[in-house]
């Protein structure tokens, strides 16, 4: 059995449903499958006998924790705010919300 | 053998987790690639790797389950099943590459007498800060932006 080819399967798996999923959740889970699949190489392509695959590892882990921890904040956020957590729908609330500060700001201005 | 078992039903959950619409259900899937990386680095002899892999999937799948509860929508009645064995065969077919083809790759086989102890300790010990300091820092900002968030709702 091949790692790198197990890996990159992994790697496409996770693109695609970072391309096409719209739920912040499943983007996550999408992230969570590129980053597994990415340390996964750190351990089994380094030998046995020599720890420091598995020592870089946690470099790796830390920066997993770290996007995941972002992530769930953001989601957390967005779902106040929005309601919502579909990316779509959070792009057309932006708009919207961006069209009325304009307008907003051009009719202050007439005024004046 | 067995690692090529643990490959297909590697390949099946995480085309499982993208593909199901219910975040719970999704979710179920992931548990299950966390659950044969952590058996697929125990085979490969990979210990420790193994051990902060469990930690750090049981975290994450504690948060991810929290959120999928309180973001999950009103089950959809609607007859997945075939569609669900569709995309476990598909799955089965991607995995075949992983276990028939194989690329060559020469790895570093250099026994060393440095122990996983010396090699995070003394080899990565400004990594190893450096990554808490990381962390402690990621920690702060999302603590900021939810405090923000509260303060302007009460406002």
């Amino acid at each position: 059995m091949d790692y790198l080819i197990l890996s990159a399967t992994l790697i496409a798996i996770g693109i695609y449903g970072l391309l096409t999923k719209r739920h912040l959740l499943k983007v996550l889970i999408s992230l969570e499958l590129v980053a597994v699949a990415a340390t996964m190489n750190f351990v089994l392509l380094s030998s046995p006998f020599n720890p420091l695959g598995e020592s870089l590892l946690i470099l790796a882990f830390s920066t997993d924790t770290c996007i995941t921890a972002i992530i769930l904040a953001l989601m957390f956020t967005c779902s106040k705010k929005y309601r919502t957590c579909d990316l779509n729908e959070i792009a057309k609330f932006e708009q919207q919300e961006t069209c009325i500060r304009d307008g907003g700001k051009e009719e202050n201005t007439e005024a004046n | 053998m067995i690692m090529e078992l643990i490959a297909v039903v590697l390949i099946i959950s995480a085309c499982l987790a993208i593909y199901l619409d219910e975040a719970i259900y999704s979710v179920v899937s992931l548990a299950f690639v966390f659950a044969m990386i952590i058996i697929l680095y125990a085979l490969s002899g990979a210990s420790h790797a193994a051990i902060f892999q469990i930690a750090i999937g049981t975290g994450t799948l504690v948060a991810l389950f929290l959120t999928g509860e309180m973001f999950s929508e009103a089950p959809k009645r609607k007859k997945q099943s075939k569609k669900i064995l569709g995309v476990a065969a598909l799955a089965l077919l991607i995995s075949l590459p992983s276990i028939l083809l194989s690329i060559e790759v020469t790895p570093v086989v250099s026994a060393s007498n440095v122990s996983f102890a010396e090699a995070l300790w003394a080899l990565r010990s400004a990594d190893v800060v450096l990554q808490g300091l990381v962390i402690v820092a990621v920690a702060i900002g999302i603590a900021i932006i939810l405090y923000e968030k509260t303060r302007r709702v009460e406002d």
